[in-house]
């Protein structure tokens, strides 16, 4: 025992690189942008007796506390998901004794800052405190019938009294007073009957229930103790949809007319002047805020309620950047400054999920929040400065070209570019010139080990950053309005069109997704580095289906998007890259019938025109159709795979399987035995060949999938003994390998020799992926994000399936740990430290210059960047590495020497003469 | 014209970890596409499968007419894919259409000998049915050559099932079993070794010894030199 404890410890010693970081490394290579999502409620608080904030609630199901000042965030407390944990009812307290503030004043004796309600079977609701975010009360709500109870409402009475009230559309309201803090109804529950109630025509304002009755809006006050129907005529055919104004009690806005049944709330007039409306108190008055957008110009005007005239002359007209889509305005606060005039401060959220706060004419500051929901992320070459440009232009000779070729063009190339060097030193160094672009000018230039780079990031709302991956800093951004992601729940694409290697031809990357309203593709292409759109949006007029890309161009160095339409006909953009799509194999999926189809491109020189032919159907939808498809895995197109096999004990070599349209599938379903049972099938997309399946019963998932060089590693929940596991599959060709140089689906090639093994984790799993590097020479190792919030690099050799369980006198091989079933959570390897990152959705990663480091990206609410190095960071010097000393030791050796030799010299002759 | 072949009974190379549920028998018809038409497909033959679990199969398939070997042989030339349209029948009654192609000019320098692969799934349910072509005629490589329709007799098809497998599951039975071997032994007491202290420690004293010597040899030397 103690023998082998000693050998597992010595293997685990000698082969788990340290990965964990000094104390004097962190936030070195890494940051964090720390995000609550898109805004849904805002209430801003300046007052000069206590700190100024800002609490907000959001669509994330988040709720913070901003510093006004600068938007930084002072807590934050992330709720529940959907829908479990939907927010009903964010209510700041309102307390009558104090100054009509957004929060409670410190003499106030109310239990609570801050109430939310959330979910509906059961209904959390809970106190908090607004200066440190803790939880003061909380008490749950388990409806009699939870389908009624989807739809329920809360609303927050003057009586300081929470309201629940649960709709029967077509029949009555069942409304119930419970005291806010502890959950104690107030008398029973009172049924008012309204059969003129329906799903998605009703709202609530306030303590009004308003609903849109073919051309009446009928309305009903629900905290009046016998209530009336009340009701207003408006145009038959509306065409926007209801809205209820911000801060008023009975009034909804329809096609830009408001309609108010609550008599005592004044709103001047029946007609919005502004996109957005908002009233709230300031001090003992009631104000009424118009937000307009008109040409890029904000308007915000304040009027008072009593007067109907502009208030104190505020106003703001703000510059206000065009890819930000309309705004509302949520919160506002003034304050009197010195010169005894107003100081209004604005809170807008807007069309793209930012957050922006205005004060006088200027936006103060504002928060990116749709960075909360990337899609897709890609990390970009910067442009190369001009003297390393025109190296890579000596260097760079084209064989075709006659003139490179000889020795004088050669020469004469060298000389021009020294020229040009010496240039840039006056123009650059001196300072003599301006820098020659803005993207230099911003410092970004390609590093020597190309680690700085251009992090693009595509979110859902459609907005694209970039981003600098040393620092986090925005450099540009797009907004892309009404487009959504693709059916299924297939995210819209990020691609690279054409890399910035190719100097002095601009880098193209281009999106491509569906537009929300006419639900056809769209493609938007721009310039990474600087942002600036390439071309027109080209709005396509069909349904994608599939998206494929042709190789890389010689001449354009173009990759070009092949698409399939949902009527099987197949485009290609550019245009004329059309003939190069002969001969091209692409395959569909249907997630629901779990069928998969392969076609085959041919181009006909007459028509012009590429034909698709049906090859291939592979059905896996199994016993009555019950599975789908939940999972698709391929391997990176742009991996390498640096070592072809492995080395056995007796020194032969076990071929690895490396079939580049090898795809694996997963599909789930029910089983009248086996209750869940899900399908692993690795499907070799060309020839439409299922090349090995596995089946494991009771698994549910979610099931995370990743699949490179020849293995693939998926993680499931089991559902019998109630754990994670992580299942590993190994694919070799055996102990001699078919065609080492061409690898062909077609020429019926070998099957592979499955190994597979499973364990259990210690952790449940959020999202899997493989790091990569230039050349993969550089071990792979899995990034495992796990659901608490941290992301573990987990060497593949804790995962290989061919861990054996070892017999005693047997012999061992090399880099392989005996079995254990359980892997380990191992601290050190936690790439994020004690950063948490808060609901982590995805990893996407990218090689570096360096074929020892692969930078990370970790999206989720938050997102975080940083570098990792599997096997060490072998081809770099540390960064403690001491220069001076090295240099001097040198040099005192050399002089030493030098030194030493006179003197034996010396030596030699006195002995000589002696 | 039709000839009767049974053909080799095969059993899956990894059958220990395969599995089935039950076992059953298929129906499998397949139609061809030779015609420019791509949609038109004519009947090839029937597959019939009697048993999963051991993979006995045998097939009933057309002689080829002359102009269907000529449209082979035109597909062949033409670097087309011979598609093949295999409508699977299950005892329940329940059908199943799947489609596989292959390149027809490795059809046809192997003299139509291929495999049908009919993968399973473990309710015996097929997933997929790949045709393909195993070894191909030397001196007929596939792009090089002129075919002729003297090379087509008729097909030759072996058929091939391919079973699903059975999900691994974490291993603890065997490694608690390791580990309480392992404290029995430690129970036990180590196994005594009785060999002598030279023996067992022979790999360090030689060194030890060797490096004496040579300093001893080199030693008295330096002190003659003196």
């Amino acid at each position: 025992m103690s023998k082998s404890v000693v050998l597992c410890l010595a293997s685990i010693l000698f082969l788990n690189s340290t990965l964990g970081l000094y104390e004097d490394q962190i936030k070195k290579f890494d940051w964090k942008l720390t995000q609550i999502g898109k805004v849904n409620n805002a209430f801003l608080d300046l007052n000069p007796y206590q700190q100024n904030r800002l609490i907000v609630s959001t669509e994330e199901n988040v709720i913070a506390s901003l510093d006004p000042l600068s938007g930084n965030v002072q807590w934050r407390q992330i709720l529940e998901n959907q829908p479990r944990g939907q927010l009903k009812l964010i209510q700041m307290l309102v307390d009558d004794s104090a100054p009509k503030t957004a929060v409670r004043h410190q003499s106030s004796k109310s239990p609570y800052d801050i109430l939310t309600v959330q979910g509906h079977s059961p209904a959390i609701v809970r106190g908090w405190n607004a200066f440190t975010g803790n939880l003061e009360f909380e008490w749950s709500l388990v409806p009699l019938q939870t389908e009624t109870a989807e739809d329920s409402f809360w609303f927050h009475g003057n009586d300081m009294n929470l309201y629940h009230v649960i709709p029967n559309f077509g029949s009555h309201l069942e409304v119930t007073e419970y005291i806010a803090n502890n959950g104690n109804s107030k008398g029973t529950t009172s049924k008012i009957s309204a059969s003129w109630i329906q799903k998605d025509k009703c709202l609530i304002s306030g303590s009004y229930y308003i609903c849109l009755e073919g051309s009446h809006l009928l309305a009903l006050d629900l905290t009046a103790t016998s209530p009336q129907i009340l009701k207003k005529v408006v145009p038959s055919s509306p065409k926007t949809s209801l809205k209820a104004v911000r801060g008023v009690s009975g009034a909804v806005s329809l096609d830009g007319f408001i309609y108010s049944f609550d008599e005592k709330e004044k709103l001047c007039g029946d007609k919005v002047s502004g996109q957005s409306l908002l009233k709230a108190f300031q001090g003992d008055e009631s104000l009424l805020v118009e937000a307009d957008l008109k040409n890029n110009v904000l308007e915000i005007s304040v009027k008072s309620v009593e007067s109907c005239e502009t208030w104190q002359n505020v106003k703001s007209t703000v510059q206000y950047p065009s890819h930000n889509g309309v705004p509302e305005v949520l919160a506002f606060s003034c304050r009197t400054n010195r010169q005894n005039t107003k100081v209004c401060s604005f809170v807008l959220t807007t069309e793209d999920e930012a957050l922006l706060y205005v004060q006088g004419d200027k936006i103060r500051w504002a928060r990116e929040e749709a960075l909360a929901n990337v899609v897709s992320g890609e990390f970009i070459d910067l442009p190369l400065s001009d003297s390393d440009g025109s190296i890579e232009d000596e260097l760079k000779s084209k064989p075709g070209n006659e003139n490179d070729s000889d020795l004088f063009g050669a020469f004469s190339r060298r000389v021009v570019s020294q020229i040009h060097l010496v240039r840039s030193i006056f123009l650059h160094v001196l300072g003599l010139g301006p820098a020659p672009t803005a993207t230099q000018k911003a410092g970004l230039i390609r590093d020597a080990f190309g680690l700085h780079k251009m992090l693009v990031v595509l979110t859902q709302t459609g907005k694209v950053y970039g981003l600098d991956n040393i620092n986090g800093k925005i450099h540009w951004s797009n907004y892309l309005r009404s487009v959504e992601n693709f059916n299924n729940g297939e995210e819209m694409k990020l691609i690279v069109q054409r890399t910035s290697k190719h100097f002095p031809k601009q880098p193209i990357c281009t999106i491509i997704t569906k537009s929300a309203e006419t639900k056809k593709g769209v493609l938007f292409s721009f310039n990474p580095i600087t942002g600036a759109q390439i071309g027109e949006t080209n709005n396509l007029n069909y349904e994608i289906q599939q998206i494929a890309f042709l190789p890389e161009d010689t001449t354009e160095f173009l990759k070009a998007i092949v698409l399939f339409d949902h009527n099987n006909q197949v485009h290609v953009i550019p245009e004329n890259y059309k003939k190069q799509a002969d001969g091209l194999y692409l395959f569909t999926a249907n997630k629901k019938s779990a069928i998969l189809n392969g076609f085959h491109l041919k181009f006909n020189e007459k028509s012009g025109q590429l034909q698709p032919q049906p090859i291939w159907t592979v059905n896996l939808s199994g016993h009555g159709s019950t599975q789908e498809i939940t999972s698709i895995a391929a391997k990176n197109p742009i991996e390498h795979v640096h070592s072809q096999g492995r080395v056995l004990n007796d020194r032969s070599v076990l071929y690895k399987y490396i079939n580049p349209n090898l795809v694996a599938v997963v599909t789930q379903g029910l089983d009248n035995i086996h209750k869940f049972v899900m399908n692993v099938h690795l499907v070799d997309v060309v020839s439409g060949s299922v090349v090995f399946s596995l089946t494991h019963r009771k698994v549910r998932g979610p099931i995370k999938i990743v699949h490179s060089e020849n293995w693939l590693a998926y993680s499931y929940f089991n559902d019998k003994v109630r754990r994670s596991e992580i299942t590993a599959i190994e694919l070799y060709e055996g102990k001699v390998q078919a065609n080492s140089s061409v690898w062909s689906s077609l020429d019926a090639p070998p099957m592979p020799l499955v190994e597979r093994q499973s364990y259990i984790l210690p952790f449940s799993v959020e999202f899997l992926k493989e790091t990569i590097t230039e050349r993969g020479i550089t071990n792979k190792h899995v990034l495992i994000a796990t659901s608490a919030g941290n992301i573990m690099e987990m060497p593949w050799f804790y995962l290989d399936p061919r861990r054996p369980i070892i017999q005693p006198n047997q012999p061992r091989e090399e880099g392989v740990l005996p079995y254990i079933p359980e892997l380990p959570f191992i601290q050190e390897n936690m790439i994020n430290y004690n950063q948490t990152i808060a609901r982590i959705q995805s990893i996407f990663t990218a090689p570096s210059g360096l074929e020892s480091t692969c930078l990370v990206l970790a999206t989720g609410l938050d997102l975080f960047v940083t570098r990792v190095s599997p096997s060490k960071t072998f081809d770099l010097l540390k960064e403690d590495f001491d220069y001076y000393l090295i240099a001097m030791v040198l040099v005192a050796l050399t002089s030493a020497s030098l030194f030493v030799k006179q003197l034996s010299a010396r030596k030699i002759l006195k002995q000589a003469w002696k | 014209m039709q000839k009767l072949t049974v053909f080799l009974i095969f059993t899956v190379v990894s059958s220990s970890l395969a599995y089935l549920d039950s076992d059953g028998w298929l129906n499998i018809e397949l139609h061809h596409a030779l015609s420019s038409d791509p949609s038109k497909f004519s009947f090839r033959g029937n597959i019939t499968v009697s048993s999963l679990t051991n993979g006995l199969a045998n097939d009933d398939q057309n002689t080829l007419t002359a102009e269907e070997k000529q449209s082979i042989i035109k597909l062949a030339e033409n670097n087309d894919f011979y598609r093949v349209r295999a409508t699977v029948s299950y005892s329940d009654g329940s059908k199943n259409t799947f489609l596989t192609s292959t390149k027809a000019c490795t059809l046809v320098s192997s003299q139509l000998t291929d495999v049908f692969w009919v993968s399973v799934d473990s309710n015996g349910f097929v997933t997929a049915i790949t045709e393909t072509v195993v070894g191909q005629l030397p001196g007929k490589i596939c792009g090089s050559g002129e075919f002729q329709p003297s090379d087509l007799v008729e097909f030759t098809s072996d058929v091939l099932i391919r079973q699903m497998e059975l999900g691994p599951i974490p291993d603890t039975a065997s490694f608690i079993q390791k580990v309480e071997r392992e404290k029995e032994a430690r129970d036990k007491g180590e196994v005594k070794d009785n060999r002598s202290f030279f023996a067992k420690y022979w790999m360090y004293i030689v060194p030890v010894v060797v490096l004496v010597m040579i300093s001893g040899a080199t030693n008295p030397e330096a002190g003659g030199a003196k």
